[in-house]
């Protein structure tokens, strides 16, 4: 199932993983990393269950010890992301763990398949964020690991500040068949600063 | 001639910097930093372009980009303003609104029988005979106009940006400098909008009469609280402090807590005979280019002073070595100011209680007459000629309040400072400061920037510190001449250049009725140009006070809104986001050929072929499916997750069929009615558990159905939760009469028609991928519709047409899916309905569970029936095999009644005939009944109602 997995963008990434360009601006497509949902009155019951640690207050992203991102979009719906190392196997279990006859008022989403995961760094990503998104994004205004469900280029979208060491970047989740319209616009707001398409490796160069 | 200064003037040019543009062919040299006007000027030419209705020769007036004199056409964009648009090497521009030549328009004769065109003349005029205007109105707007649009230009790139600030201060000068910097020091996060190149305001190029501002500008360039849009235009204020920004090809939109307002105010011109000829200025303009762009503006000047202001612009064309032959003061006993002794130290000649009563010259000025004031705009008949090239004007100012009057302000009148006022209070967030406010003295401004700075960080929180004074001098006084308006007997003395309105325009159409300034405006057009009245707005006011024997703060002034410059479409499109969607297999479709078509924001294939051979096509993939196998992509339909114990409940009240009693493993036909009865969707539910529905919907009506349901689920508050996985899911149909030969071997289901029966809903994988699998029959054929992780799309696909390579699969496209269903009678939402049709009218009684007790919409269609069908949806043959075949929306026709039209029509390549769906009154609807059809060229069509479906009655080939 895994190996047949193929990206919702079909215009990859044209350059080398680039550290540079990372830190100053840079769009990596980790839509065939690992991510799942739930939403539902027992939700963050079910998902504590699971040993999960999900604080209070939503549009907050809670980082766990196991390097899962849980992103907690309302009270009773939660959007799970995998780390930078993976965790494949930890979402597939809370995958497989999950079943509507024993996850009372929890409900599995099929985030994978619904959302593009995209990942948006750099300095200038606050900046490039503020030509398609009515959101103020700066690092002073959108702490990190805060949460805005808003429209990005007229898509429904998810925006997770989640820093890479001290490179602001965000996660941004939209709709998996607007894919490649997205990935266009983001390359045409991010050309004025020089952005580029990276590797998800030239992430792990800004930790 | 080069009028380029020699010192150091010019604060915006670089002198080591070359630029060469043409302007009407010529070469033209500038330097960077230069305006095509400001070039221009630096090369002594001055007619920039012709006038809107006379032709007359215009050059610049404010060098401020506030007036229509400089607009010239580039050779893609008209009306562009030559004091605003830089020099850059291989420009091309031109003058505006000429036949002929720019120096030599021919249509310039018209100014000769300008009298002849009194404002309203072609109301009068051109609308009689009835019709006449249609004749007349293209040789109009031919002669009046201002730049043409090139309609072959390419589009430009133009975006927008949101901007957030705590405070936005509009405006450069001195105010906005000292409120930027005051607000930044108590820690508020500032974006100071300026429309200069530098900001600095007057500070870069007036003279002023005490006080300093220095270091103001370097203070706010260096601070990192203050974002400086220079060379950035405010176009409009909008609730909320919500501010339109334009500034190049970006179109800002800036949300501010706090507006501090500090625009300043536009230098008046004055009105005499011929005051439009090239050469004639306000006295800032010859600052502005001395100053600013290094340019002598003149060899030898006049100028017109009715306050401190001019004495300093003569001074300054003094020391820039123009020969200034005579200030003239409009005030008989003006008490000297603090320039007044410096003038007379010049051995300027100083004529006082005169006023300039005609300006002579053909395209440019050349001399002026001089005469002593007799009365409120009466000059003595003859007076003293003086030759000059140059004439400028300091009578007063209007106050630049725009934005302010966008927030529901209107400007009052001071009769005693003679000048508008933007008075009232101004909103909870908003602050004016500077000469917007009337505050010309520079320490009045600069002290009401910072009380404006001040007062934005204290609303905010901040500890500002105490209250900063304010003088209550704010050097009001003796700016403004009270009537600087000497009409001449000969005419030609312009209230508003832009559209060419003359004293007299504006008299005749108040004697015409048109007392009240609005009307004055509207039957005029005076400040309807490009300018918008800034420069002809308070003279407009004063005449018609005059004229009407009542006060200007009676009078008032016309509504102002937004923008207040020009926006271009350009601008205000941006770059436009059209968000569209591609299913997982498109770039198969687009390997295989597929002609693709937009359905609603997604892309399909049409038909996969060339489009020249469409219809050919369309019947090749309808019979691929009756006698073969075909596969579509089906990725577009609508998938909502109904999941919860109310689930049953919940789609019991949302559709019309019954639900609660469907087995698991089954599928049902869905169809949801508005509460008016109304069709708005239709689909499946698929029952995969007791508390799971997977319920598909129409490509276009999906978003709607989904925001439909959260809000009944709201309002119920049941035990279900929606949630709406389309993208989630591939859709792929395989369908014909090899469905199941083609499926099996790749399927890890017994897909036996026992076991797996029409109608039927199973689970299990295809290809290696879990599969939701519905036998459904849209197309009437055996077929399986396969919903598999879209990420998983093009593997599946790939491995069904693998599969049926040996029985022949073919994809096929919406256009064949269609005429498919036809043949079977199925209906398209949208298509065989409309926004009124309830499921009887439509035949759909069979989808109407008659013992529920609710459904949205139940009410509704009960009281329709009632009333009685008002038509009927039929299927149809033509009873000529050889008629037209008719089209979608062609009108069924009885005598003058239009009891129905087409829906759906196509040839049936299976059945041989034509076939097709029509709403017809219910007295046509039985089996049998002929009715006529309208097609085009308005030939009548014979029909005859037949039964549905039209192809395999039975249902026996979608059940096998």
């Amino acid at each position: 199932m895994t190996a047949m997995r193929k990206s919702f963008v079909h215009q990859p990434p044209s350059v080398e993983a680039d550290a540079t360009a990372a830190a100053r601006m840079g769009l990596a497509d980790l839509s065939l990393r690992p991510r799942t949902g739930f939403k539902g009155p027992g939700t963050m019951a079910w998902l504590a269950g699971q040993g999960l640690v999900v604080g209070e207050a939503a549009n907050i992203a809670y980082p766990q010890s196991s390097g899962l991102l849980v992103a907690k979009l309302a009270p009773t719906e939660a959007l799970i992301l995998g780390g930078i190392d993976g965790n494949e196997a930890t979402i597939d279990t809370l995958d497989r763990t999950w079943s509507i006859d024993t996850a009372a008022g929890c409900y599995a989403l099929p985030r994978r398949d619904t959302h593009v995961w995209l990942r948006v760094t750099g300095s200038a990503a606050p900046v490039m964020f503020s030509k398609i998104c009515a959101v103020d994004l700066r690092a002073a205004k959108f702490a990190n690991h805060t949460i805005a469900q808003t429209s990005v280029a007229r898509l429904n979208a998810i925006v997770v500040r989640d820093d890479l060491g001290a490179t602001p970047a965000f996660h941004l989740l939209a709709d998996s068949a607007s894919a490649d319209y997205l990935w266009r616009c983001l390359i045409d707001a991010m050309a004025e600063f020089d952005g580029a398409p990276i590797d998800e490796n030239a992430l792990h160069r800004l930790l | 001639m080069t009028m380029r200064l020699a010192n150091g003037a010019g604060s915006l040019i670089d002198r080591e910097k070359p630029v060469a543009f043409t302007f009407e062919g010529q070469t033209i040299e500038g330097l960077e930093g230069d305006t095509v006007a400001s070039a221009l000027l630096a090369n002594d030419i001055w007619t920039l372009s012709r006038s809107f209705k006379y032709h007359r020769p215009r050059g610049p007036l404010t060098m401020a980009g506030h007036d229509a004199n400089t607009l010239v056409q580039l050779p893609d964009e008209p009306n562009v303003l030559a004091d605003r648009l830089p020099i850059a090497s291989g420009l091309t521009v031109k003058g505006q609104n000429y036949a002929g030549s720019l120096a030599r328009d021919r249509r310039s004769l018209i100014g000769t029988v300008g009298g002849f065109l009194p404002v309203g003349f072609y109301y009068r005029s051109f609308y009689k005979p009835r019709g006449a205007w249609k004749v007349w109105e293209p040789i109009v707007r031919d002669f009046a106009g201002l730049g043409r649009v090139n309609v072959d230009s390419r589009h430009g790139y133009y975006d927008k940006q949101y901007l957030f600030a705590d405070l936005a201060v509009v405006g450069g000068g001195p105010a906005g400098l000292s409120a930027t910097l005051e607000a930044s020091r108590a820690g508020l996060e500032v974006i100071l909008i300026d429309e200069m190149p530098a900001i600095g305001g007057a500070l870069n190029f007036a003279r002023f009469v005490n006080g300093h501002a220095d270091g103001l500008a370097d203070a706010v360039g260096s601070d990192p609280n203050i974002q400086v849009l220079s060379g950035a235009t405010c176009t409009g204020w909008f609730a909320d402090n919500w501010l339109a920004v334009v500034r190049g090809n970006r179109f800002y939109k800036l949300r501010a807590k706090q507006v501090a307002v500090a625009t300043g105010a536009i230098e008046q011109p004055m009105v005499f005979r011929n005051n439009d000829l090239p050469g004639v200025v306000v006295g800032s303009a010859a600052q502005r280019l001395i100053r600013l762009y290094g340019v002598k503006p003149g060899t030898r000047a006049v100028v017109v002073a009715a306050n401190a202001d001019g004495y300093g612009v003569a001074l300054d064309l003094h020391d820039a070595g123009v020969d200034v032959a005579a200030l003239v003061d409009l005030r008989h006993d003006a008490s000297p100011c603090h320039f007044s002794d410096q003038v007379r130290d010049a051995g300027i000649r100083v004529v006082a209680g005169h006023a300039v009563s005609e300006a002579h010259g053909r395209d440019r000025v050349t001399g002026v007459t001089v005469a002593a004031i007799v009365g409120e705009g009466d000059c003595a008949p003859s007076g003293e000629r003086i030759d000059c090239d140059l004439l400028c004007v300091s009578v007063g100012y209007a106050p630049a309040a725009g934005l302010i009057c966008h927030t529901g302000i209107k400007l009052g009148y001071d009769g005693d400072t003679h000048m508008f006022t933007a008075g009232g209070t101004l909103r909870d967030g908003l602050m004016a400061s500077g000469s917007v406010t009337g505050a010309h003295a520079l320490e009045a401004a600069l002290a009401q920037g910072r009380r404006a700075g001040w007062a934005a960080a204290k609303a905010l929180g901040a500890n500002p510190g105490a209250e900063p004074a304010v003088p209550n001098d704010l050097g009001n006084r003796g700016v403004n001449h009270p009537w600087p308006i000497f009409p001449h007997p000969k005419g030609r003395d312009f209230i508003d250049f832009d559209e060419d309105l003359t004293v007299r325009d504006i008299k005749n159409a108040i004697a015409d009725g048109y007392s009240e300034i609005e009307l004055v405006k509207r039957f005029s057009t005076v400040g309807m140009g490009p300018s918008q009245g800034r420069h002809s707005a308070l003279n407009t006011a004063r005449l018609t006070a005059k004229a009407t024997g009542r006060d200007v703060a009676k009078v008032g002034t016309t509504t102002v809104r937004p923008p207040l410059l020009p926006e271009k479409f350009a601008a205000l499109a941006g770059r436009a986001f059209t968000p569209e969607r591609l299913t997982p297999m498109h770039y198969r479709h687009k390997d295989l050929g597929a002609t693709m078509m937009v359905a609603g924001s997604w892309w399909r294939p049409a038909f996969y072929g060339d489009p020249a051979s469409r219809e050919e096509t369309i019947r090749e993939e309808a019979l691929a499916v009756r006698n073969g196998v075909g596969l579509i992509d089906v990725s577009t339909l609508g998938g909502l997750e109904v999941r919860g114990p109310d689930a049953a409940e919940f789609l019991n009240r949302v559709y019309t069929f019954a639900y609660t009693k469907q087995p698991v493993g089954r599928s049902r036909y869905v169809l949801m009615t508005d509460r008016t009865g109304a069709i708005v969707d239709d689909g499946v539910a698929c029952r995969l558990h007791d508390n799971h529905f997977y319920v598909t919907a129409t490509t276009g009506g999906v978003d709607a159905v989904y925001r439909q349901m959260l809000w009944w689920n709201a309002q119920w508050r049941l035990d279900v939760d929606v949630a709406n996985v389309t993208a989630a899911y591939a859709g792929i149909n395989i369908a014909g009469p090899y469905a199941r030969a083609v499926l099996a071997p790749l399927c890890d289901l017994d897909l036996g028609a026992e076991a797996f029966p029409y109608m039927g809903v199973r689970t299990g994988t295809v290809a290696g991928v879990p599969a939701r699998l519905l036998r459904v029959g849209f197309v009437g054929e055996l077929g399986y519709e396969i919903h598999v992780p879209s990420s998983c799309g093009e593997v599946v696909w790939d491995a069904l047409m693998a599969a049926g390579a040996e029985h022949g699969i073919r994809p096929f496209g919406v256009e064949a899916q269609r005429l498919l269903r036809l043949e079977k009678g199925h209906i398209i939402v949208g298509q065989d309905s409309d926004g009124l049709t309830h499921p009887y009218e439509a035949g759909m009684a069979w989808a109407i569970g008659r013992k529920k007790p609710f459904f949205v919409g139940g009410r509704s269609i009960e009281i329709q029936m009632k009333r009685g069908l008002a038509r009927k949806l039929v299927g149809f043959t033509l009873v000529d095999p050889n008629a037209p075949i008719p089209e979608e929306c062609h009108l069924v026709v009885r005598g003058k009644e239009i009891p129905g039209r087409v829906t759906s029509c196509s040839y049936s390549p299976t059945l041989e005939k034509v076939i097709g769906l029509a709403y017809v009154a219910p007295d046509q609807a039985e089996i049998g009944s002929e009715f006529d059809i309208k097609v085009d060229g308005g030939r009548l069509v014979k029909a005859v109602v037949v039964p549905l479906p039209f192809y395999d009655p039975d249902n026996q080939r979608q059940a096998m």
